[in-house]
């Protein structure tokens, strides 16, 4: 699982939702990819959770890329408490992640492979995102 | 360059995002040229034909400005991630017959010797070439090739009357022996390092 090691600030604020992704849009290191298109969190659960998935299907020979990192810690208060009193203890840590930011990348596999594991890393995911190939006309 | 580049281009005279944005909801694309010592031009693109044509990497425009030919090389495309909407496009001017460097993207042919894995490390690499003769990709051939193997840029064949801009001994293609993947079955070892990152915690916290 993917947790920083060590951090500045155990409670953070809630990280920015707004707007899309600045950098890291296109497939750079793989064949293929998957792009977000709605924001969300992405937990370090869920990235191991899409990894694992998408490796299952490929099963051997290709190669993973995860582009993003759960960098961000979110915070809980227990159940049933009163407000105040500070704020809570952390209880995930999240990428955050806006549109158009490529979240993992694959190569080394046939394309219909390769678009059945990343269907599959899709689906652990909170939030729609969509396939895209590395395209050559981009200077 | 085939006869399909060749473009009509409106010279631009207002600008601003106020501007673009109208040109961008006409279906064109505001894009400006510039290079050679001369001045910047800024002109207006029709969009769905230089969408097509610039799919290929490197492409060559042959334009029409207010009746005078102009030959641009595409330098740069914005694009809209989520959009894939081609926002502003930034040409170079080149002339017939003048070399250019441009970064051309490798393919690979062939698989390489069973139980390896391909990796390839430099998707593009520079060469210098005739601005109107820019191959659209270079060729590798990874047939049969076994672990251990690595092809530098040094010893891809290149198109003729191009030459290697990149790094000589820049890795191009590497090939290597099947790594297991992670497949995650190991319940305990994610559960240790969530206490790992639990005491980095209460480590910070001390500090």
């Amino acid at each position: 699982m993917l947790i920083p090691r060590k951090v500045k600030h155990r409670k953070q604020h809630h990280p920015g939702r707004s707007g899309q992704a600045t950098g890291g849009t296109k497939v750079s290191f793989g064949e293929f990819g998957i792009q977000a298109m709605t924001p969300a969190y992405v937990t370090n659960r869920q990235i191991e959770a899409a990894r694992i998935a998408m490796t299952r299907h490929i099963k051997r020979g290709g190669k993973v890329w995860i582009n993003i990192y759960p960098d961000r810690p979110l915070t809980k208060k227990p159940a049933e408490t009163r407000m105040g009193s500070g704020k809570g203890s952390p209880e995930w840590w999240v990428a955050n992640v806006k549109p158009g930011r490529v979240l993992f990348e694959l190569s080394g596999v046939d394309e219909t492979i390769a678009r059945e594991a990343l269907t599959r890393a899709i689906h652990k995911l909170p939030l729609k995102a969509r396939i895209i190939k590395r395209e050559e006309g981009d200077a | 360059m085939s006869d399909d580049n060749k473009l009509v281009a409106e010279a631009r005279t207002q600008f601003g995002k106020g501007a673009a944005r109208k040109i961008r909801a006409a279906g064109k694309i505001p894009a400006v040229i510039y290079g050679h010592g001369t001045e910047p031009q800024h002109v207006t693109l029709p969009g769905h034909e230089v969408a097509l044509i610039i799919r290929k990497a490197n492409a060559i425009l042959d334009l029409d400005i207010s009746g005078k030919s102009q030959l641009a090389l595409v330098k740069d495309v914005q694009k809209d991630p989520v959009r894939q909407i081609i926002e502003h496009l930034d040409l170079i001017v080149v002339r017939k017959g003048e070399k250019v460097i441009v970064d051309i993207p490798v393919h690979l042919e062939g698989e390489s010797a069973p139980g390896t894995s391909v990796n390839l490390d430099a998707t593009t690499i520079s060469i210098e070439v005739e601005a109107t003769h820019i191959p659209e990709r270079v060729v590798v051939s990874i047939e049969g090739l076994e672990e251990g193997t690595h092809i530098t840029a040094a010893e891809v064949e290149l198109p003729s009357g191009s030459t290697l801009v990149s790094d000589p001994e820049l890795l191009v293609v590497g090939i290597t022996g099947e790594v297991a993947a992670d497949l995650g079955e190991e319940e305990e070892s994610a559960g240790e390092t969530e206490g790992a990152a639990e005491d980095a915690a209460a480590e910070e916290s001390a500090e």
